[in-house]
């Protein structure tokens, strides 16, 4: 069985805005997905519909055979741990140090008391430390988060979510708020994740350069429904266009165009690729 | 040319004048009715009195000692309601805060606070007077009643103002509500909510001169009403008033310093 399988999800906002209709997917262990598609599109509704910090309104939501959307709430919380979440504004508690945001993962696994009072054992402190390292965070680690750039708070968070050990990561818009070189330097962090650690990431994404240059899958999608599901290769203007729009397609292509000398992340040949 | 559009019809600003223009004329109108045949000389007594109570201020019935004695009792009147209601109120705060409990529950505190904070905390007082009987008692129980509905309001609204981001994050690592408080909400908060509990406490050190005159709490209210209303020594009502006013501005700027402190 898939790690993740979404059928026939649905939500509803307030009885009226349908933002997914019938949504169906599966996801692997230790797939890359990005998920594209215009603003309102429903890809957020849709990552959180996964871990039920929203609630679907029909259809199923299996995670390793639990049944996320009917899960009693002692029994989610268990499966929470599993699924880490990182946040275009990263969403840390700016007052605590870096330690401590990191910490937080931990917060599932623990009882009530020990979790309130902020009490981690050793091998959970080296575990983030050792985390933080390999995130090149080492020097920060006592720094509060109010006094990090937008790069380093986004490893953070990352890093955040890998001390859950979770089997995988939820993704919105990571890079969205980052300049493209930390951007880069957060999508490789998260590549490494999904190819060494064998963690599923399920990554929205508003870059399609991005991406095509590193994903596995790319899911489009648009008014709350799939409308490509397949790997980078198969993407083509014509697929762009149904995803966003005929005007985004052109806006797409002539900043490709009009930018010749700058090289944009991606490799030369993907971008022929999805140009031609 | 182009012309600028008029901008559009506003009924609130319609409204909000015509209230303005009612106040002033009433203000106007009552001014003009003010009349007195001897107002110059009641003028010139009042200030002859000011004159008295605050530059030949002195001790007579009372002693400096007395004076420092009848401040503490009514500082530690100030800071028993403080405290205690701002541990109500943390409570309270939190169920009130909309990003933390349900919206139904948090309707019902909202609206009962603001119902307690409606009534002033002299009349509370009076009103637990009539079982508790006048004095400190009833002022304790008074003073912290209006103190947990003006903090509960107070704080919640400082819990509400936190980024939902941060505690969609905590509850997406399967973190409890009691953790998440702990672990983001307070920490976050802890800038207002210590403002808004030492705004509280200048509010009940005055409260507490207050009830002391009016409600028999003692301390130095009582210690004024009686320079005051029984001796009519107006010169010891200036020095305890300087000695209010020096007492305040202690506390104000020992705030001021540790906020300081915390902001590191
Ligand atoms: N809490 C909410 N209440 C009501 N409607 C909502 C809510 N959240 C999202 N929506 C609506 O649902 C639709 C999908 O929103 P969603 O945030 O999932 O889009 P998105 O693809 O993530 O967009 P973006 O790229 O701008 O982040 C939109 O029409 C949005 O207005
Ligand atoms: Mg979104």
């Amino acid at each position: 069985m898939e790690l993740l399988e979404i059928r026939d999800v649905s939500k509803i906002y307030n009885r009226q805005t349908v933002a997914l209709s019938n949504i169906s997917l599966n996801v692997g262990e230790g797939e890359f997905v990005s998920i594209i598609g215009p603003s309102g599109a429903g890809k957020s509704t849709l990552l959180r519909c996964i871990n039920r910090m929203i609630d679907p309104s029909s259809g199923a939501v299996f995670f390793q055979q639990n049944r996320i959307d009917q899960l009693p709430k002692k029994k989610l919380r268990q499966v929470r741990t599993q699924i880490g979440m990182v946040f275009q504004h990263y969403n840390l508690v700016n007052r605590l140090t870096v330690f401590e945001n990191v910490l937080h993962g931990r917060l599932g696994y623990k009882s009530t008391l020990a979790g309130v009072l902020g009490y981690y054992d050793s091998f959970e402190r080296r575990a983030a430390y050792e985390i933080l390292a390999a995130l090149g965070l080492q020097e920060q680690v006592f720094k509060r988060c109010d006094q990090l750039s937008g790069g380093q708070k986004q490893r953070v968070g990352i890093a955040r979510a890998l001390l859950q050990r979770p089997k995988m990561l939820l993704c919105d818009e990571p890079i969205a708020s980052l300049d493209p070189s930390s951007s880069k330097i957060i999508m490789d962090h998260l590549q490494r994740i999904s190819r060494e650690m064998k963690i599923t990431c399920l990554v929205n994404l508003h870059q399609v350069d991005v991406a095509i240059k590193y994903s596995d899958r790319i899911i489009g999608i648009r008014n709350g429904e799939v409308v490509f599901d397949g790997p980078p290769a198969q993407i083509t203007p014509l697929i762009i266009e149904q995803i966003y729009g005929t005007e985004a397609h052109e806006l797409i292509l002539s900043l490709e165009t009009l930018q010749p000398g700058q090289k944009s992340p991606v490799k030369q040949s993907e971008v022929a690729h999805a140009a031609c | 040319m182009t012309t600028v559009p008029r901008k559009p019809f506003d009924k609130s600003q319609v409204w909000l004048r015509t209230v303005l223009l009612l106040l002033t004329g009433v203000t106007l109108y009552t001014l003009m009715q003010l009349s007195a045949p001897d107002l110059d000389q009641k003028l010139a007594l009042m200030a002859d009195n000011f004159r008295l109570m605050f530059s030949e201020s002195h001790f007579k019935h009372l002693t400096l000692l007395e004076g420092l004695y009848g401040i503490a009792i009514t500082l530690s009147l100030a800071i028993q309601t403080t405290l205690i209601g701002a541990l109500g109120a943390l409570m309270l705060g939190l169920l009130a805060a909309r990003n933390l409990a349900p919206h139904w529950l948090t309707s019902i505190i909202k609206s009962f606070v603001a119902l307690i904070r409606a009534i002033p905390t002299i009349l509370w007082v009076l009103i637990f007077a009539v079982s508790a009987g006048l004095g400190s008692t009833a002022a304790v129980i008074g003073m912290t009643f209006h103190t947990v509905s003006y903090l509960t309001k107070s704080y919640s609204e400082s819990f509400e103002e936190i980024e939902p981001g941060v505690i969609e994050a905590l509850r997406g690592c399967g973190a409890r509500w009691w953790q998440i408080v702990f672990q983001a909400v307070l920490p976050t908060s802890l800038h207002p909510i210590l403002s808004w509990t030492f705004i509280r406490f200048e509010i009940n050190f005055l409260n507490a001169v207050a009830m002391g005159a009016a409600a028999g709490a003692g301390g130095i209210g009582f210690d004024l009403f009686m320079a005051g209303g029984h001796y009519l020594d107006f010169r010891e009502v200036g020095m305890i008033t300087y000695l209010i006013i020096a007492v305040s501005m202690i506390l104000e700027s020992s705030s001021i310093q540790l906020k300081k402190r915390l902001e590191l």
